[in-house]
């Protein structure tokens, strides 16, 4: 498991291209969720006034999203899935914008529907899918295996939509869909369940050809539950449930596609079309009917026919473009609207509000609906421009004064700390990233008003679309040599230290679309080459030493897809979009073979296994399918979430060399597909940071000559020995079976305890251990090498980005006097990059959205409001000796501020591990104690603190601490039941550097502050609020983990019993409690501190 | 390239006019002429229920191999389904004469061409949606109904042109074995597929194995064909088989050119390059990717 990374997001003037494939909106109406053709999903949050506002962008699919659904019972899990074009399957938690799970399956679902049957069904439910396969795919809503799937017995092919049937009349729910042949097929849902657990064969119940084809939507009216609105591109038919007759059929008019429908009430129904408008029908019983008799006998039918009450349409505005995604979302509940929401290929999304009882005018014409919200990213970004720069506006800015530059390509050449940007009007920038970053970021200091060295070169007339430092790929090659390629096919060789332009080749081949380098096997003539790849699909070969193009192949019709050399016989196998493979003789220049099809296929995967060539690169093309499964393979030491495909990560093909180390800081250029539009991620390592700035190396074992490492050392044993206690305690209560399994981990650490390193790692888990160990050989200690002035700086980069600056006054002073860190310019854009793929961003104006935000706290730079009690619990729980590392003690002040933002990285990171670790640590280490869970029966929540308990030992391995063991543990309590409320890492960090920093500033301010007496005097007072709830916290914690062994102690039936009882008990406390937690970050202020109490109050009664 | 050098107003004008002229005129000129291939494609799989001309016609196929006349099958298709299947083998040894049949009430989908009569009829409907009277407003736009149609035409082809890799297990499993009317020996198995224009019938022979030989085991892995010597793992295989071990001696491997399926793959070919064709005229002017002309 890599530790997650903090981001931070630096936006250009313009949004990412986002447009729209799917939308949906949560069951809570707070969110809105769309998915992209680009591979992003979008939040957007929903205010109680139906206000709009982008929120979040998640990463996390390499293809164009294809369809979005509910993934559990919303009120109890906030998850959603998401699938794509190639396959993959994600879930998210929509409340903290996580990625849960992730698959990919052979299958591309074009609908999903979430279904659960709580008292029949084991598990989290289902996920039925249907798309470009046969029948419907049953697919386990939690682990996203296939389950089975309903077969047809008659005409299997691919379904086009389907919903599921919840009829209170028969108490069964059915599964309807309509297969791209027009058949309607009915499969039992609820009374198959136990067939398809066993894995048999479920065939459907009815089935009916419905004469029409494209079926787009088919919905069930609950309301009468009678009957069934079909909906066909080119026809809308209603049909009777009970015997699926034909009520009525409305063909389109004017051309128009239907796009879906939805019943909303009792024969009322809303349709709308692919262009974006929408008609409510009411549906009236034609009076005829009963005059006509049908003529075969058959029983007497009514019919129906349509009466339009009203029309919604779009406003007409430039981008508008098809196809629309529409949707309805219908509350009956109170506080909740009839919705009718669209999203756009452009990125809009439009809301209506549908009244409840729609009418049409006073003369029967229909009336039109008026739009009540639109919105799109570039909304966002137009509100909040101070927030959405690009990372070189700042130097375009000083260069001519007008206009900013947009950025084109970037490359960033982590060796040296450079970010090269190639600009639309062809001047290249290159600058210190870090200092770039400040000077975007951060307020005018001393450091920006002498501006930041950068060097511009001028040298292309068009706009830079590519570059390349050879040198970041091997180290070979000339340190100084820089490539750029522009959209005129023009290549310029550059020395970047003397900013001299070395030679200019002209390749007339439209744009260059990308640079790569021959791997380091791969030599003409003694050198590696340079192959572009240029806009024509030709594929130029170039030698810098001799400044000559080898070689310009230029036959090819479609878009490159992939390059591959064959050293021994100089051939360049060149693979294209429609699979075909051309094989170059790069001497001759000629065209040695042209294949197609299953042959083409063999050639390029027959040099994967012949060893013969050493490297794939493919290429950042316009579709970027296969990309992200050769890159991973071929550079498996990657940091940060680089194969993002379906965005053009330029960074991504360059990385491929063992000898790259992780760093503390990272720029990741990020380009979306269809557009030139790019944008900048600073992503910062805690762990790499940490370990960059402890004074000593943690490897060193001579520790007691360091005072932090003979710390870790002291701690490390007395947990160990705390843990043994406990240990043999429950061991002699449980089963042997599952106290080994209890015991199997820590015996193993007990083993090495006086090691420290080797400690931590043991108890990490056997798995995480070994990638460790794996990862600590492989990678050379950065430590040294790295300056250490530059990873001071990254760090307070780092801290002023997470600061919620503007809190409170005094504090942000203190701040910038004694930790000498520069206050931001405003709120920024964080992110959160759980590993390679997955990382989310949010977007110019977040902070607005969160509802709980009140007015004051605008313009600051709070992740939610959530952070300020977060961080008064944490404050709460913290000890009375307040967690200041002894080093500050001595008055060096200079020292003093390094140590202490050393703290306080240390505190991040140790929240960002705890609050990240659930998923694998927490299994494997939980799997141990489940056991012991089930012998219980119950849940207890001991179980959870002992678990946390090793963690946290493993995790504090190299921290300054000194606090008492019980605080920690109360800590760790607090913190794992943070992630258990799904609080996002951010706010839990943010949360816990709060709190830190007015600890600290406030011992610290006992000197210089005596000018803020108002200040002190609050904070005297919180000290006194926080006392009791401090002394039953500790007490309660002795309580329980006597209630934890006592019961293990003793197993006979009558204890057992009152264990049970007890433990019963205290989950309910525990409920209640979250219930209180849940409550708490709704209500700001005074009551917090009750709350805590009551929540920690009974648990001392029992 | 021609953008690069509109530094002039006038130039920039008249670039412009061109590029409105290939958003109005030429885009939809070439939508029109890839539907028309498309729905001539799409013809030749015969979609059922798009008429009402009742079901599609049958089409006999005879399966044969130039080299030996081991093994002869008539197949014939209905649609994207085998309705009848008659295959004579010629055993090897004692050169006895086998012949079996499919059951009267069966017929065994042709899964590769059901899909890939699906993916054209989803790219005709991409095309038909952009009728002439859709203005196009950009160039990305049409780049990504580009893309959209592309994908599925690179996957109807890729469903013909790659048939599904089956383990000697997977082929055990299916249902094809159980198809025929007098049930097929239980020692040889049968595979039907589509390879690119060619409608294919394998006839796999196999021997048991002793239960103590020493022989490796070489699990057949997944492919289309497996050659002599490829083994059956018991455990995995159809419970008919027992535990015991499965060896293919011999592969009976015939053909016969399906001619609509040529057709069809030829239009794909064709289409796919049409659309190729107009992205590249739409990258021309890359540098307007944002422009709009209204």
């Amino acid at each position: 498991m890599r530790t997650s990374l903090q981001a931070v997001a630096l936006w250009g003037q313009k949004a990412p291209p986002h447009s729209i494939t799917a939308i949906m909106i949560t069951d809570d109406q707070r969110t809105i969720v769309t998915g992209s053709q680009e591979g992003q999903l979008c939040l957007w949050n929903l205010s109680h006034e139906l206000k709009i506002s982008a929120k979040e962008l998640l990463f996390g699919h390499s293809a164009s999203v294809t369809c979005l659904a509910r993934a559990r019972d919303f009120s109890k899990q906030p998850y959603i899935v998401s699938a794509a074009e190639n396959g993959e399957m994600c879930v998210w938690n929509v409340t903290n914008g996580q990625c849960v799970e992730k698959a990919t399956l052979p299958y591309r679902h074009t609908a999903i529907c979430y279904y659960h049957c709580s008292f029949r069904m084991t598990g989290e439910g289902w996920l039925l899918c249907c798309g470009e396969y046969q029948d419907v795919l049953i697919i386990d809503a939690k682990t996203l295996a296939v389950v089975h799937s309903f077969r047809s017995s008659q005409f299997p092919d691919w379904i086009n939509c389907m919903c599921i049937v919840h009829s209170m009349r028969i108490q069964e729910d059915s599964l309807l869909v309509v297969s791209v042949a027009g058949e309607l097929k009915v499969w039992d849902l609820s009374s198959s369940i136990n067939s398809i657990q066993e894995k048999q064969d479920v065939c459907e119940k009815e089935s009916k050809f419905l004469e029409s084809l494209n079926c787009q939507t088919i919905r069930f009216c609950t309301y009468t539950e009678r009957l069934l609105l079909v909906v066909f591109s080119k026809c809308w038919k209603v049909y009777d449930y009970c015997d699926f007759s034909l009520l009525l059929s409305e063909v389109s008019r004017n051309g128009q596609f239907f796009a879906g429908g939805e019943v909303i009430a009792a024969h009322r129904i809303l349709i709308w079309t692919e262009d974006g408008h929408s008609y409510i029908y009411q549906l009236l019983n034609s009076g005829l009917s009963k005059s006509i008799y049908p003529a075969d006998g058959r029983v007497l039918k009514e019919t129906i026919y349509p009466h339009l009450l009203c029309s919604t349409s779009v406003q007409e505005n430039k981008e508008q473009s098809r196809p629309f995604v529409m949707g309805y979302m219908n509350e009956r509940k109170e506080p909740f609207y009839k919705v009718l929401f669209s999203g756009e290929v452009s990125g809009r999304i439009t809301l209506w509000h549908i009244p409840d009882v729609p009418v049409s005018k006073f003369d029967g014409s229909p009336r039109e609906i008026p739009v009540t919200a639109t919105w799109t990213l570039q909304d966002n970004f137009d509100k909040h421009d101070t927030v959405s720069q690009s990372i070189i506006d700042y130097f375009s800015g000083l260069k001519d004064g007008a206009g900013t530059a947009v950025v084109t390509s970037s490359e960033y050449i982590p060796s040296l700390d450079k970010l090269i940007c190639g600009c639309e009007d062809g001047t290249i920038i290159i600058t210190q990233a870090l200092n770039a970053a400040k000077a975007r970021l951060l307020e005018g200091g001393s450091l920006v008003k002498d501006s930041p060295p950068h060097k511009v070169l001028k040298g292309h007339h068009q706009s830079v679309t590519s570059l390349l430092y050879p040198h970041g790929l091997s180290s070979k090659l000339d340190q100084s040599w820089m490539l750029s390629g522009d959209l005129d096919s023009c290549v310029i060789l550059w020395d970047i230290f003397t900013e001299e332009m070395l030679h200019k080749f002209f390749l007339e081949a439209g744009p260059v679309t990308s640079l790569l380098m021959s791997p380091e096997k791969f030599k003409l003539r003694g050198e590696q080459i340079i192959c572009c790849v240029c806009g024509d699909h030709s594929v130029a070969l170039l030698h810098l030493e001799g400044k000559s193009c080898l070689l310009h192949a230029r036959k090819h019709l479609f878009p490159v897809r992939m390059i591959k050399w064959h050293p021994v016989e100089n051939f360049l196998i060149v693979g294209c979009a429609d699979d075909s493979v051309y094989i170059w003789e790069i001497e001759t220049g000629t065209l040695e073979r042209h294949e197609t099809g299953e042959r083409a296929r063999i050639i390029l995967n027959c040099c994967d296994d012949s060893q013969l060539v050493k490297s794939v690169l493919p290429i950042a093309s316009e579709t970027l399918k296969h990309k992200s499964i050769e890159q991973r393979s071929s550079s498996p030491y990657q940091l940060g979430p680089l194969p993002c495909p379906g965005l053009q990560v330029e960074s991504s093909c360059k990385v491929t060399d063992a000898k790259f180390c992780p760093r503390p800081f990272n720029v990741l250029p990020v380009k979306t597909k269809w557009s030139n539009v790019g944008f900048h991620i600073l992503l910062f390592d805690l762990e790499n940071l940490v370990e960059l700035l402890l004074p000593t190396p943690l490897s060193d074992v001579d520790s007691s000559s360091s005072f932090y490492g003979g710390e870790v050392l002291r701690r490390a044993k007395s947990t160990v020995e705390k843990k043994t206690l406990t240990l043999r305690k429950s061991k002699t209560a449980c089963g042997p079976l599952s106290a080994e399994a209890l015991a199997k981990p820590i015996t193993e650490s007990l083993a090495q305890g006086d090691n420290t390193i080797k400690f931590s790692e043991e108890n990490d888990g056997i798995k995480r251990q070994k990638k460790m160990k794996i990862s600590k050989k492989m990678q050379p200690k950065p430590s040294r090498k790295v300056d250490a002035s530059l990873t001071i700086d990254t760090a307070k980069l780092f801290l002023s980005c997470l600061l919620p600056w503007g809190v409170d006054k005094d504090l942000d002073y203190l701040c910038i006097k004694h930790l000498n860190i520069l206050k931001l310019q405003g709120p920024i854009s964080l992110g959160f990059a759980l590993n390679e793929d997955n990382f989310s961003l949010m977007l110019p104006g977040w902070d607005l959205c969160n509802s709980g935000m009140i007015k004051d706290y605008s313009g600051v730079n709070l992740f939610s409001r959530k952070v300020l009690d977060l961080s008064d619990k944490y404050t709460a729980t913290l000890p009375n000796q307040v967690g200041i590392p002894r080093g500050l003690e001595n008055n060096c002040d200079s020292l003093r501020e390094s140590d202490t933002i050393v703290y306080l990285l240390n505190r991040l990171f140790l929240v960002n591990k705890l609050v990240n670790m659930p998923l694998e640590l927490a299994c494997r280490v939980g799997s141990s104690f489940r056991m012991e869970c089930v012998h219980n029966k119950v849940r207890s929540a001991g179980n959870d603190i002992l678990n946390m308990s090793s963690f946290y030992s493993c995790l504090r391995n190299g921290k300054n601490e000194s606090h008492v063991p019980e605080a920690d543990l109360s800590l760790l309590k607090l913190i794992s039941c943070w992630r258990d409320q799904s609080v996002q890492v951010t706010e839990a960090i943010q949360a816990v550097l709060l709190a830190e920093v007015q600890q600290h500033m406030k011992s610290l301010g006992k000197i210089p502050v005596n000018s803020q007496p108002v200040s002190m005097a609050e904070n005297g007072n919180c000290e006194m609020k926080q006392m009791l709830p401090k002394l039953e916290w500790t007490e309660e914690l002795e309580l329980q983990c006597v209630r934890n062994t006592l019961p293990l102690q003793t197993p006979v039936s009558p204890v057992k019993h009152d264990s049970n009882s007890n433990s019963a008990n205290f989950q309910d406390v525990e409920d209640m409690s979250d219930r209180c937690a849940l409550e708490e970050s709704e209500s700001p202020g005074e009551p917090r501190h009750h709350s805590w109490i009551a929540k920690v109050c009974p648990c001392k009664v029992s | 390239m021609a953008t690069v050098m509109a530094t002039t107003a006038a130039e920039r004008a008249v670039l412009e006019e061109e590029f409105r002229w290939l958003l109005h005129d030429e885009v939809h000129a070439v939508l029109k002429q890839l539907q028309d291939i498309l729905k001539e494609a799409s013809l030749r799989f015969t979609l059922p229920g798009s008429g009402t001309e009742g079901p599609a016609k049958q089409e006999n196929f005879i399966l044969g191999s130039c080299g030996t006349d081991q093994v002869k099958g008539v197949l014939t298709l209905q649609g994207d389904a085998l309705s009848q299947a008659d295959v004579n083998l010629k055993m090897p040894r004692n050169n006895q004469l086998l012949h079996f049949a499919f059951r009267e009430d069966k017929q065994w989908k042709l899964q590769q061409i059901q899909d890939a009569r699906n993916h054209v009829s989803q790219a005709i409907y991409l095309l038909t949606s952009r009728d002439q009277s859709y203005q196009f407003k950009t160039g990305a736009e049409v780049l990504k109904l580009m893309d959209a149609v592309m994908l599925q035409l690179t996957r109807a082809r890729n469903r013909l042109t790659t048939p599904a890799t089956l383990t000697l297990p997977e082929i055990a499993a299916s249902g094809l074995t159980r198809m025929f009317a007098p049930a097929l020996p239980s020692d040889l198995l049968v595979n039907v597929y589509i390879n690119l224009n060619k409608l294919c019938l394998t006839v796999y022979q196999l021997h048991a194995l002793q239960p103590n030989s020493t022989k490796n085991f070489r699990p057949a892995g997944g492919a289309v064909l497996h050659s002599p010597g490829a083994m059956l793992d018991p455990l995995t295989a159809h419970s008919e088989w027992g535990s015991q071990r499965l060896e293919v001696s011999h592969v009976h491997k015939v053909e016969c050119v399906i001619p609509w399926l040529n057709d069809a793959l030829v239009y794909f070919t064709v289409s796919l390059q049409l659309c190729q064709q107009l992205k590249d005229k739409i990258s021309v002017f890359s540098s307007y990717w944002s422009y709009r002309p209204f």
